[in-house]
């Protein structure tokens, strides 16, 4: 009894709950704690890290961190050069994974990524109490309760960043005797072994990469071809670390990758598994027999009884639906931080999803959902600093030319100023872009980085007259990514006098 | 309720924009698109915007507003989108969700790739705009 | 002066729907497309008639009629009646030769086994209708 005392965030009524110390959750919290908002952040795990505790086994993170670039670590700038720190003002407590990497690549290992969070926590001050599982969720009047392993939380808002790590493997016969991804052990301990891995996406081509040594035979097999990162020139689709084992295919080195739906799985006799395909191509059979079988077959988001309560999901990752904020489009309280904000999915042009499963995307999200929560749920006023008219055409392209959140998130946030007559120009920080373009309210302009089809990467301007929606006029780029042209200038001058004729002379 | 992927794929199969695909088709169309999930209240196509994606709605209800005019509804199995990308102009309607919308989309760079590749959807989407063409010359001035 | 098969071919190709249509749909296409001449006044398709195909311009232009409203003015190098091919419902407009005109005439049922053997051709169609639901909607605005 002595021992949950002294945990912080006793069960009992908090204004808001976090529930997660993966980056989502423990980045959320941080916003909260410096606007000043009680809240409660617990965890199942035992330490923090989220997902970074255990994935990816054999590679390092797909994200880089730069130790070397052209801005200084401490400025806001650098955050574009970085990946994989949390946000923070305080010093100490920003910029932390350039810090903790040795210097053999921009890409941190798995080790030295978790390394990064649990810093995070002890320098920035979070609390968070561990080993409190949450398991249940109803609604008392305008109350979230969740029911946890050491009792009962009482919020008005509460905040899941539960990560989308609950191992999916379809109902097909067989799948219930093999292991999932998330179960991989060691890679000695598949020396020799007869591997037949079923999906063909990044987790599985993974496995294949860091097995490919010890393996005796890898089989990989989907019903579709691989979709490679490479060809759809985007981070979408198997990354290029990942196509050694295509090499080893086609060199006829003993990997298989294979276009087949699994129709069963069965033990066969003396051991190991036999797993029964029908090809992609024809449908003929296909007979493998395997020693171990790997579902990497994906992951879903852990909602449990969200759903009961009313919270709407879609997709085969069980996302949850969320307005432009990430708050349940169902139940409104309900909020989600980290990874699972890739389920808000933007503007998406050109098809280009935003970097919002990803830290880099993910931590600028929880930045602006806590301060959305914090203006309409507590109402907290938010500094709006007033900005000189004649500053804001420079302020505008600045943001555009080195602004990391527009850089990590193009399309998806923008930054944005509003244009009242009576206030003047005001600073309305980060917003959700199709927040923005959509809500017919005051005077208002916003500029975003995109890219288009060709690849062109060049600033947005959205102008709002009053009571209208956005009208979308875009800048011209530059190959140095420097969008502070006179050509620029001008433009956005023009196009700021027509809409702001109280604010802009 | 989320779908499996084999509950997707039947109600693909349910759409008349697919109803001439094979069982193995349609599991390619569902693997080249993305489900997509949007608020009420929210556009998703937007008048005068550049980057339009090709959507088909799997359930829920979308106006097709002009300068604010509400001129249409499209609703499960109907398509929108595929306009400004095939001619390279941004749309000249908004598309507003007035309820939920689940969608599968497409982003406007594939969509040329995709029709080629499925000759049979190319030609249900051709009778469908055939159809509107009827509709749009009926509208008095 | 009747065209050849090979001059039919060459003037379908100048014709922005057969763009990018592969040398064999464009040789079948040639040899059963039927020239046609029609001089000013004549009308080329009436309202409400049964469509049998579809038309190219090769040369002159015509008017697109609908009872006394004009709602298109065409030229060389366009094309009229898809939408029966497409849909075998009935003329929805009549076409008129506003001067003398000569027109290269697809038989649906020629057209159709094309359509669905031919993606490109059907690529082309869709983007030719697209342009034009663009243009009725925007007449009606007016």
């Amino acid at each position: 009894m002595a021992e949950l005392a002294q945990r912080p965030f006793p069960p009992g009524d908090y204004p808001v709950v976090v529930v997660g110390s993966g980056p989502g959750g423990l980045q959320a919290s941080y916003f909260l704690k410096r606007l000043g908002i009680e809240h409660a952040l617990i965890s199942a795990d035992p330490a923090p890290g989220g997902m970074f505790r255990r994935f990816p086994f054999f590679q390092r993170l797909l994200s880089w961190t730069k130790p070397y670039a052209p801005v200084p670590r401490d400025n806001r700038f650098y955050e574009w050069y970085d990946w994989n720190s949390l946000l923070a003002d305080e010093a100490d407590a920003r910029a932390i994974m350039p810090t903790l990497m040795d210097g053999t690549s921009s890409f941190p290992s798995r080790p030295e990524m978790e390394a990064n969070l649990a810093a995070f926590v002890e320098r920035a001050g979070l609390r968070v109490r561990y080993e409190c599982r949450w398991e249940a969720t109803r609604r008392e009047g305008d109350c979230f309760v969740l029911s946890t392993t050491d009792g009962e939380y009482r919020c008005q808002v509460a905040i899941f960043a539960v990560g989308i790590a609950e191992p999916y493997k379809p109902d097909t016969p067989g799948f219930d005797l093999i292991a999932h991804y998330a179960d991989t052990r060691a890679a000695e301990s598949y020396a020799g072994k007869r591997l037949f891995i079923v999906g063909k996406e990044n987790s599985g081509f993974e496995l294949a990469t860091g097995l490919l040594q010890w393996a005796q035979r890898i089989v990989l097999a989907s019903p579709r071809p691989a979709k490679l990162s490479v060809n759809t020139h985007s981070l979408l689709g198997v990354r290029a670390r990942y196509v050694q084992p295509f090499e080893d295919q086609n060199l006829g080195g003993g990997v298989f990758i294979l276009n087949a739906s699994i129709d069963r799985i069965e033990r066969a006799a003396g051991g190991g598994f036999r797993v029964l395909c029908l090809r992609s191509d024809g449908g003929a059979e296909l007979s493998v027999d395997a020693d171990e079988v790997i579902a990497a077959t994906g992951f879903q988001c852990p909602l449990r009884d969200l759903q009961q309560i009313g919270v709407a999901v879609f997709g085969r990752s069980n996302l949850p639906a969320m307005t432009n904020y990430w708050e349940s489009a169902t139940v409104p309280g309900i909020y989600f931080a980290g990874t699972i904000g890739q389920g808000v999915a933007g503007m998406k042009k050109y098809g280009q999803p935003a970097n919002s499963g990803a830290v880099h995307g993910a931590r600028y999200n929880a930045r602006t959902m806590v301060y959305h929560v914090a203006t309409t749920h507590f109402g907290v006023e938010l500094p709006r600093p007033e900005v000189k008219p004649d500053a804001l055409v420079d302020l505008l392209l600045t943001e555009a030319t080195r602004a990391p959140e527009l850089w990590n998130q193009k399309s998806y946030l923008a930054r944005a100023f509003s244009l009242d007559a009576g206030q003047g120009i005001r600073d309305e920080g980060i917003v959700p872009l199709a927040q923005f373009v959509d809500e017919e309210g005051g005077a208002a302009v916003a500029i975003a980085v995109e890219t288009d089809d060709t690849g062109d990467i060049h600033p947005a301007v959205y102008v709002r007259e009053a009571g209208r929606p956005a009208i979308e006029s875009l800048l011209a780029s530059n190959p140095l990514h420097d969008f502070r042209s006179t050509e620029n200038r001008a433009q956005l001058s023009s196009l700021l006098s027509g809409a702001s004729a109280g604010a802009i002379r | 309720m989320a779908m499996t992927q084999q509950e997707l794929v039947d109600m693909l199969s349910s759409l008349t924009l697919f109803a001439d695909l094979t069982r193995p088709q349609l599991e390619q169309v569902a693997h080249k698109m993305t489900e997509e999930s949007f608020p009420v209240g929210q556009r998703i196509l937007r008048q005068g915007f550049t980057g339009t994606g090709f959507y088909v709605i799997l359930d829920g209800e979308v106006a097709v507003k002009i300068d604010g005019e509400e001129r249409a509804k499209l609703a499960k199995g109907d398509f929108f989108g595929e306009m400004s990308i095939l001619l390279g102009e941004p749309p000249v309607a908004d598309i507003v969700t007035l309820r939920q919308l689940h969608a599968l989309h497409l982003g406007g760079p594939e969509l040329e790739g995709f029709l080629r590749d499925h000759p049979q959807v190319m030609y249900r989407m051709l009778k469908t705009i055939a159809l509107r063409l009827r509709n749009a010359s009926r509208w008095r001035s | 002066m009747p065209l050849n098969t090979h001059d039919k071919a060459a003037a379908l190709a100048g014709v922005p729907l057969f763009a990018g249509i592969s040398e064999d749909s464009m040789e079948r296409l040639a040899a059963v497309a039927g020239e046609q001449a029609f001089g000013a006044g004549q009308f080329i398709v009436r309202q409400g008639q049964v469509g049998t195909g579809l038309y190219v311009i090769l040369s002159g232009s015509v008017k697109v009629l609908r009872g006394a409203d004009e709602l298109a003015h065409l030229g060389a190098g366009e094309f009229f009646g898809e939408l029966s091919v497409i849909d075998q419902q009935p003329r929805n407009a009549s076409v008129q030769a506003a001067e003398a005109t000569q027109v290269l005439a697809l038989a649906s049922w020629d057209l159709l086994g094309l359509l669905e053997s031919d993606p490109q051709l059907a690529l082309n169609m869709i983007k030719g209708l697209v342009a034009r639901v663009r243009s009725a909607g925007e007449q009606h605005r007016h």
